[in-house]
């Protein structure tokens, strides 16, 4: 009896010990990051931090900035964020860019000869996808019944819902990328839980159906235009994905839906979105006060943190002897440029490498640095003969200077001093063109802009007061009279503003040819009596004139042109030879790390510039374009809006059209020009049926060096081998297998 | 009391209770003394075992004069054994004194192997089981574990990092059964199975043992002899068996020391600087940009970085015996520089090791504490990189002090640097100050008791705990060139000041009960137990500028996990020549859902004596002869993907991943992918071995046959997009087969008294590869695509791809020119589609040597000794990413405006663009490696022959040949990038036995 309790005792131990051992498999994370799906949900404050997900996986690699902690792998996690690869996917194949990078099969995207085996288009649809999961894992949990279940009530169960519907806006602009991009893809919402299943492929058409309806059934359940908070979606944003969705619906389904972009675009117009006073600003660190950003993506270089989206776009785009610092970022990448092709929307006739732009001049080019002066003190500037800026030079270290000093007043004394103070100093006694020692003062009679010669080897002055003007065949009246100028006290210049024809001019004095400059050499340098200066094409130009202190130039820059573009041309090449070489093919310098005030962003590194996913001049195009292809609305209107943007980017009407040229190709032409780089270029080629084909040529695609034909498959990219593998219920996109 | 301490103690209590419950009173019976000696030299031997046969519990060991004394009943028969001498029986009759000779045997076949919770002779070993004994290890400056045991085993490959002091190993046995889950064999130190996630702040985690206190290595290859580790086992398992005290020896204490000079074998053939300036202006003629930036010095950058650097050693140890308590003790102190300027590791170690016996050798206890302090400088490797592509014709220095006073490259606004130039190698490495401090306590109590009433049965229980702390500091100057940042206002906001720390904590409780009993012919041995294990670590890493006003990084962590198991064991001989093994082990582990959490894990192997058969028994030419046959399936639980891979959970972003609504940032909150049915990976293994010996066991060795399968491969795939919160998830697909021949001979051509030679050779045939992949089986699917290289971003080189070795190259076939030379850009249109396309990419090799051999040497002559190891692997291919990385001219000039070197092979194929994936960077690299040859003299008896010396010099990677056009051959993963170059080792000893 005694034995037999030592057993019960001993088999009492040892299924106790037993089963404490066998209790502790069941853990639960330690680490206070990491908390389980449960208690995740039972927090109604959690909600929005996992709605925040949702919005930041547009932008964020993972789940540390700049990296660490990656959504997705299989792929570099710089390169691994949607924005990234969106763009890449929307504008490398298109002839808006060209990058310098042979990263992987990077390249196969400005050749145009990808296959269903590239990493960055799996890189893209992995990032869609994996979107799509989030958006479907949160209206999984945000549904009613779970609310319920969870005591989830009053005030937490209505943002909740409208969180919900956010989620399901999200999800709807990743199934159109899906379907503009890719075409005939699985189809999981949130009736599919997370687990291992084989989603059925979806056709391009329901997928469109699909995206619709989810639109139309979540616009009453989103908040008013520009009532939400900044960088999350309200009715204008669901209205701009219609717009973009019914825009293209003939190559997503086959059946137009024109009007009816109309109808989603007039809504937006009406919604109190305004285009920003200057294009620029749109594409700046702080554009998030851009009135006419409908739906951004937000970045920020001190809160988040990544390698890719608008640190890529901007790093990429600056090289060669572009100045890192003037884009607010501590260095370049040396990627991205635009294609010739694309530089001749903005200047048609640009050959070789002219730098075109607004500055007709040539760049100035100093003689010397320095020349020995002397000073001019007098009444003109308080008797100060340290002051540095009333001089004349001596070009030639001769002691014969001149110079040009402006007499505001009439009866103005001067004197001169031959270092910067009176120990010795001239004037004139008796006013008889021969300087003394310590003379009388010198007085201008008139006010008025004086050129003064001095020989202090000969002791003997000059000086003569100057009005200047413009001269020759670019001119209205020719070599016949000028084109008086006029002075600006406090910048120093004479300026015009002025119509001139191709043609040459010169600069003269007091309408006589006795006091003239030209340039010899163009070189941006006038010498007296020098060469004709060229003016290239007819424009409306301000032309300057700086004299003053020797060496004398001039500027003649476009009064009347395209600021949207934004090239860097200097050490660039226009032709691209080698697309690897970044300084084959201009520059852009459309996107900056720096606010429209001049102030760099937060880093220098990762940047504050958010990326304008829709935008109001896109919408106004939209309107434009959807008229002009049939759809019900005001041409009136769609000429207006689309002068509007123009009069935006000219800063005046010169560059506004008539209705005779508003035409379709126009308006793709348009569009490259208003939304370049901003990720709309290959579904506008394919829906004007440029993309592929040969058609529309551009410098590599189908990786020749001036372009050729490519097949009409590339309209849509393939299904990446992994999920062809991973998913036997898909067939792969036409010409991919 | 926490609840972790609460609950050890209640699993301690239960072996505890066993053991206290049971007890029994002993037999008195006449008193045998005698002497037991060595038969050849006569010397007494200490501590051999007197045991009776007819009990084998009961019995003692002889003293320190090789004395004993025992009770026997007349007629019993004594059982005298001793390791490394031939077992002897003596039938007791009249006598109450005897004198027994024992003879040295042939130590391989006669040795004690441990096992896994035991220890078998060799001789009765089912399973293919390898020992490798302090005697046999590597020999010269070493200091980590791994090292002694390079190309000593066959089917066992250890390939080390590279030449960091200190540096770690990846160990291969049979190639590894898995492909995203660990293929790192289980390592098991005095009974304690560690785990391998490593420590932070060591190179390698191992380095926690001294060398110089690792008795043996025991190799566990087959399943039948690795299944007792279940899930663990699959990738075989290496046991360490610290040294021990002897039981009755007298006070010995031994002084060990080495002094080693690591010199630069050989570096890098990039251009010189002349060299590279008429290459330069040969490119650039047309490019006054790229030609402005040729500066006029000579810089050889690499011997900037590459020193020779010295090392010492030293280890003192005391071993004994008080009474019944035999003890080791040793202290060990290690320091060395690496051949990478900054680098250095310098280590202390302590060992103690205690082994009292109690009741009359029925209750022993085995205790073992190794404590360890380790102080890291981590050189960045990333100056290897920069010194191999940094232009030699710039200064190393510039008048400035400027970034420290080294040439960087500048923008045209000289406060700041250019970001994507090169740093200067140099400043890379001497302005940045990161070390760790690492301490680690590894202890372990082992109690074994005899019951009294059953001497046949025996209860083992052993405790232990793993303990480290490690302390890391990173300091970077806000001045230097890397890590620079200025704000607008030009202040310096960059540099780095970073603190890491981990703390891990993991215990152990084993415990098993052994029954052992004869019966006429047949022997029965049945062992069960449990056992529990816990691994927990926590750890942070924060980063702030060098000012500390800006935040770069704080990530914390805190994981677990809990395995707990039940095994047991069958061990069936019938008449000492057929034996049969079952295993089965019974594993749960917290890393899978309870429905998968456990995983059951059986072995059976038989073996065939044949020697002993009566058409053998007299063939004297065959001294020994055994066929093993084994089966068995083990596990693979080492996932990497944490530790709650099947749980849905949420992550927190880190502050500077959150997102902007509105005027504010938002935390945000991530659904992680799961893969809520993720279980064990099983391989079954198959084994056929026959061990053999002849001439008198002259020649003795083994030849083995296996063939792995593994199936539920842990492997990382795609998902079918949509269906988890992750592109790729670790999950069970997949299969994949191993197998191999393994062959090894040791042959002992003199044994005299004077002249020992022994030579040893082994060689192992290994074949991988995948069976299947995915879920389903789709013929366009072509793989997984993995080996990330240095150049562009995210490029792979490697593919898992079905029907071929894992990580096999996936590269364009290259065209070649009629000279010869291949031409850039031009690759075979594999598929004939015309165009050449991701698809024309191919299979090509793989970095796995098909066959790969050790051979070593000892000589001995009177007081001289020489020793020689080698290794030759053949049919292993290298990605020479140096090579493809910084040989071609495109980028020599970088419109940022700086320049940077490129290889000798530039000037040979002229290209122009990166070719990554050309296969003309796929070189053989099969080598023969001399690792390391001895020459030692021993002073036999100095000072009144209270004294031994024993001056031995040893030189290192002596001599490598082979076809590979890069640095060396020998680069874990087959991708040539960066390695830090090993050093060729010469190095003085000292011994001093008293």
């Amino acid at each position: 009896m005694k034995r037999f309790s030592k057993y019960v005792l001993l088999a009492a131990a040892l299924v106790t010990g037993i089963a404490s051992c066998v209790k502790d498999l069941d853990t639960v994370p330690l680490d206070k990051d990491e908390i389980t799906s449960i208690s995740v949900y039972e927090n109604p404050a959690s909600y929005i931090q996992v709605l925040a997900k949702v919005y930041a996986g547009l932008a964020v690699s993972g789940q540390q900035g700049p990296h660490g902690n990656p959504d997705i792998s299989g792929i570099d996690e710089g390169f691994s964020t949607y924005l990234r690869q969106y763009w890449c996917a929307q504008e490398l194949p298109t002839d808006e860019a060209v990058i310098a990078w042979n990263d992987g099969t990077l390249r196969d995207y400005q050749e145009m000869d990808w296959t269903a085996s590239g990493e960055f288009i799996a890189a893209m649809y992995n990032r869609l996808y994996y979107q799509i999961s989030l958006c479907n894992e949160f209206i999984r949990e945000s549904a009613d019944a779970k609310l319920d279940a969870r005591g989830i009530t009053g005030t937490d169960k209505t943002d909740i819902q409208g969180y919900r519907a956010e989620a399901r806006f999200m999800r709807a602009l990743s199934y159109y990328h899906a379907l503009d991009m890719f075409g005939n893809v699985p189809f999981v919402t949130e009736e599919d839980g997370v687990g291992a299943f084989f989603p059925e492929q979806i056709s391009r058409a329901d997928l469109f159906a699909y995206i619709e309806t989810e639109l139309l059934e979540i616009e009453p359940l989103l908040p008013a235009p520009r009532t939400n908070q900044y960088g999350r979606a309200d009715q204008a944003a669901v209205w701009s994905l219609l717009a973009k969705l019914y825009l293209n619906a003939e190559v997503y389904t086959g059946t137009a839906k024109n009007t009816e972009c109309v109808t989603y675009c007039q809504r937006v117009i009406d919604a109190g979105f305004s285009l920003a006073p200057k294009y620029e600003n749109n594409f700046l660190a702080d554009n998030n006060t851009s009135p006419e950003i409908i739906f951004p993506v937000n970045f920020d270089g001190t809160f988040t943190k990544t390698w890719g989206g608008m640190t890529f776009i901007i790093h990429a785009a600056v090289g060669g002897n572009m100045v890192p610092g003037q884009f607010g970022i501590d260095g370049g990448w040396g990627g991205t440029r635009v294609t010739p092709t694309f530089v001749k929307k903005f200047y048609p006739d640009i050959e070789g490498n002219t730098v075109p732009g607004p500055v007709v001049s040539p760049k100035f080019i100093p003689k010397k640095t320095t020349y020995p002066v002397i000073y001019v003190p007098g009444s003109h500037q308080g008797w100060d003969p340290s002051n540095t800026s009333t001089v004349l030079a001596s070009v030639n270290s001769d002691g014969k200077y001149e110079g040009y000093l402006n007499f505001a007043e009439a009866g103005t004394q001067f004197k001169f001093c031959d270092g910067p103070s009176w120990d010795v100093n001239y004037g004139d006694d008796g006013a008889d063109g021969t300087l003394d020692r310590n003379g009388a003062n010198i007085v201008a009679t008139d006010a008025g802009y004086y050129k003064i010669n001095v020989d202090l080897n000969a002791l003997t002055y000059t000086f003569m007061k100057t009005d200047w003007g413009v001269i020759g065949s670019a001119t209205a009246d020719g070599w016949n009279s000028d084109q008086n100028m006029t002075f600006d006290a406090a910048t120093g210049l004479w300026s015009v503003l002025i119509e001139l024809k191709a043609g040459e001019i010169k600069f003269r004095a007091n309408d006589g040819w006795d006091l003239n400059y030209g340039d010899d050499g163009a070189n941006g340098n006038l010498e007296q009596n020098g060469a004709n200066i060229a003016v290239p094409d007819a424009g409306t130009y301000t032309v300057t004139l700086k004299l003053g202190i020797p060496d004398y130039t001039y500027t003649i820059v476009r009064a009347s042109y395209d600021r949207r573009a934004m090239f860097h041309t200097d050490g660039q090449n226009l032709e691209i030879q080698n697309p690897f070489a970044f300084t084959d093919g201009f520059a852009v310098t459309k996107f900056k790390n720096i606010t429209s005030t001049g102030e760099n962003g937060s880093d220098m590194t990762f940047v504050d510039t958010d990326f304008g996913l829709f935008r109001l001049a896109d919408i106004y195009l939209m309107y434009a374009e959807a008229v002009l292809r049939g759809g019900t609305g005001s041409m009136t209107l769609a000429l207006n809006l689309v002068n509007e943007i123009r009069t935006r980017a000219y800063t005046d009407e010169s560059g506004n059209i008539a209705q005779g040229d508003l035409t379709l190709d126009f308006i793709l032409d348009e569009r490259a020009r208003e939304l370049y780089w901003e990720g709309c270029r290959r579904t506008d080629l394919i829906r004007f049926g440029k993309f592929s084909g040969g058609e529309y040529l551009w410098e590599w695609k189908g990786a020749a060096e001036k372009g050729t034909a490519t097949d009409s498959h590339f309209d849509l990219f393939p299904i990446p081998v992994s999920d062809i593998g991973a998913n036997p219920n898909l067939q792969q996109n036409a010409g991919y297998n | 009391m926490n609840r972790d301490s609460f609950s050890i103690l209640g699993k301690l209590f239960l072996p505890v209770l066993i053991l206290l419950f049971l007890s029994q009173s002993v037999f008195a019976q006449q008193v045998v003394t005698g002497t037991v000696k060595d038969a050849q030299s006569g010397e007494a031997l200490i501590g051999a075992s007197v045991s009776l046969k007819s009990d084998p519990t009961k019995g003692t060991i002889t003293d320190v004069d090789g004395k004993f004394s025992l009770s026997v009943a007349q007629g019993q028969t004594l059982i005298f054994s001793y390791v490394g001498y031939v077992t002897q029986e003596y039938a007791i009759g009249q006598q109450t004194n005897i004198s027994v000779l024992l003879d040295p045997s042939t130590e391989a076949l006669a040795g004690v192997v441990v096992i896994g919770y035991g220890t078998q002779k060799k001789k009765d070993a089912t399973g293919s089981v390898t020992a490798v004994s302090s005697k046999d290890f590597n020999r010269g400056s070493i200091v980590s574990p791994q090292q002694l045991l390079i190309g000593k085993a066959s089917g066992v490959q250890i390939t080390t990092g590279g030449g960091a002091p200190g540096e770690g190993a990846t160990i291969r046995i049979r190639g590894g059964a898995s492909m995203s889950a660990s293929n790192d064999p289980l390592i098991v130190v005095d009974g304690i199975p560690l785990d391998n996630q490593g420590i932070s702040g060591m190179r390698n985690s191992l380095n926690s043992i001294n060398p110089n206190d690792i008795e043996s290595f025991t190799i566990l290859k087959d399943a039948s002899a690795t299944a007792i580790y279940g899930s663990r086992a699959s990738n075989g398992v290496i046991i360490i068996t610290t040294k021990k005290g002897v039981a009755g020896s007298k006070l010995k204490i031994t002084y060990d020391g080495k002094v080693s000079l690591f010199t630069v074998p050989n570096s890098i053939d990039v251009l010189n600087a002349d060299e590279y300036r008429t290459y330069y202006n040969e490119v650039y003629a047309n490019n006054p940009n790229a030609l402005s930036v040729l500066g006029t010095a000579n810089t050889d950058w690499q011997s900037q970085i590459l020193k020779s650097a010295f090392g010492h050693d030293h280890n003192l140890a005391a071993t004994g015996s008080v009474k019944n308590m035999p003890y080791r003790a040793s202290i060990g102190y290690s320091n060395s520089d690496g051949i990478l300027l900054t680098s250095n590791m310098e280590r202390y170690t302590g060992a103690i090791s205690l082994d009292p016996t109690f009741l009359n050798n029925h209750l022993k206890i085995n205790i073992n504490a190794k404590g360890m302090r380790e102080n890291n400088r981590f050189a960045s490797r990333g100056a290897i990189g920069s010194a191999i592509a940094f232009d030699p014709t710039q200064p190393v220095y510039t008048d400035s002090d400027r970034y420290g006073g080294y040439f960087e490259w500048l923008q045209a606004d000289p406060t700041r640097p250019i970001s994507i130039a090169n740093l200067n190698p140099l400043s890379q490495l001497l302005t940045r100050y990161d070390v760790a401090g690492v301490n680690r306590f590894l202890g372990n109590v082992q109690v074994d008791y005899k019951f009294h009433f059953l001497p046949e049965l025996r209860a083992n229980l052993n405790v232990a705990t793993d303990l480290s702390n490690s302390l890391g500091t990173i300091n970077v100057a806000d001045s230097v060139r890397q890590n620079y940042d200025i704000d607008a206002d030009g202040n310096l906001i960059g540099g780095i000041d970073a603190e890491y720390k981990q703390q891990k904590k993991n215990e152990l409780i084993d415990f098993y009960l052994n029954y052992v009993k004869e019966f006429g012919q047949s022997k029965l041995d049945i062992m069960g137990g449990y056992s529990w294990q816990h691994f927990y670590r926590k750890g942070n890493y924060f980063e702030t500028n060098a000012a500390k006003t800006i935040t770069n990084s704080d990530t914390d962590y805190e994981s677990e996990s809990y395995l707990v198991s039940f095994f047991g064991r069958l061990n069936y001989s019938l008449m000492d020549r057929y034996l049969l093994t079952f295993t089965l082990r019974d594993d749960g582990s917290s890393r899978f859902a309870r429905e998968n959490r456990w995983g059951l894990f059986p072995s059976a192997a038989f073996a065939w004596k044949i020697k002993e058969e009566s058409f053998l028994k007299d063939v004297d030419v065959v001294s020994d002869l055994k066929l093993r046959l084994g089966y068995g399936v083990t596990g693979q639980q080492n996932i990497t993907s944490g530790d709650y891979p099947y749980l849905a959970r949420y992550t927190y972003s880190e502050s500077t991943a959150q997102y902007q609504f509105g005027d504010g940032f938002v935390t945000t909150l991530r659904p992680e992918g799961y893969d809520a049915n993720l279980k064990w990976e099983e391989t079954s293994t198959y084994n056929v071995g026959l061990d053999y010996g002849f001439l008198d066991n002259k020649i003795t060795g083994s030849l083995e046959y296996y063939y792995r399968f593994t199936k539920d491969l842990i492997n990382t795939i795609p998902v079918p997009a949509g269906t988890n919160l992750t592109n790729q998830i670790l999950t069970n697909v997949g299969n994949m087969v191993n197998q191999g021949v393994e062959f090894s001979v040791l042959g002992r051509i003199f044994s005299t008294e004077d002249l020992y030679w022994e030579v040893g050779y082994n060689v192992t045939f290994e074949n991988n590869r995948i069976t299947k992949l995915t879920a389903t089986d789709d013929p366009n699917y072509k793989g997984v695509f993995v080996g990330y290289i240095s150049g562009g971003v995210g490029n792979t080189m490697q593919i898992h791809s079905v029907g071929y070795p894992q990580y096999s190259y996936y590269v364009y076939e290259q065209v070649y020119g009629s000279d010869g030379k291949p031409i850039e850009g031009l690759y075979v249109d594999r598929n004939g589609d015309g165009v050449i396309s991701a698809d024309d990419k191919y299979m090509y090799h793989s970095p796995a040597p098909t066959v790969f051999m050790g051979l070593s040497t000892r000589l001995t002559y009177k007081n001289w000794d020489f020793a020689l190891a080698g290794r030759a692997n053949l049919g292993n291919y290298m990605y020479n990413n140096i090579d493809s990385g910084n040989g071609v001219n495109a980028y020599m000039y970088n419109t940022a405006n700086y320049s940077t070197n490129v290889v000798q092979d530039a000037l040979y194929t002229r290209w122009i663009n990166p070719k990554y994936w050309s296969d003309y960077y796929i070189q053989d690299a099969s080598f023969f490696k001399l690792d390391n040859v001895t020459l030692g003299y021993q002073f036999k008896n100095l000072a009144s022959k209270k004294l031994d010396l024993y001056l031995s010099l040893t030189v290192m990677n002596a001599l490598t040949i082979t076809p590979y056009k890069g640095l060396d051959p020998e680069v874990y993963g087959g991708l040539d990038n960066n390695i830090y170059p090993r050093p060729r080792v010469f190095m003085f000893g000292v011994r001093l036995d008293y």
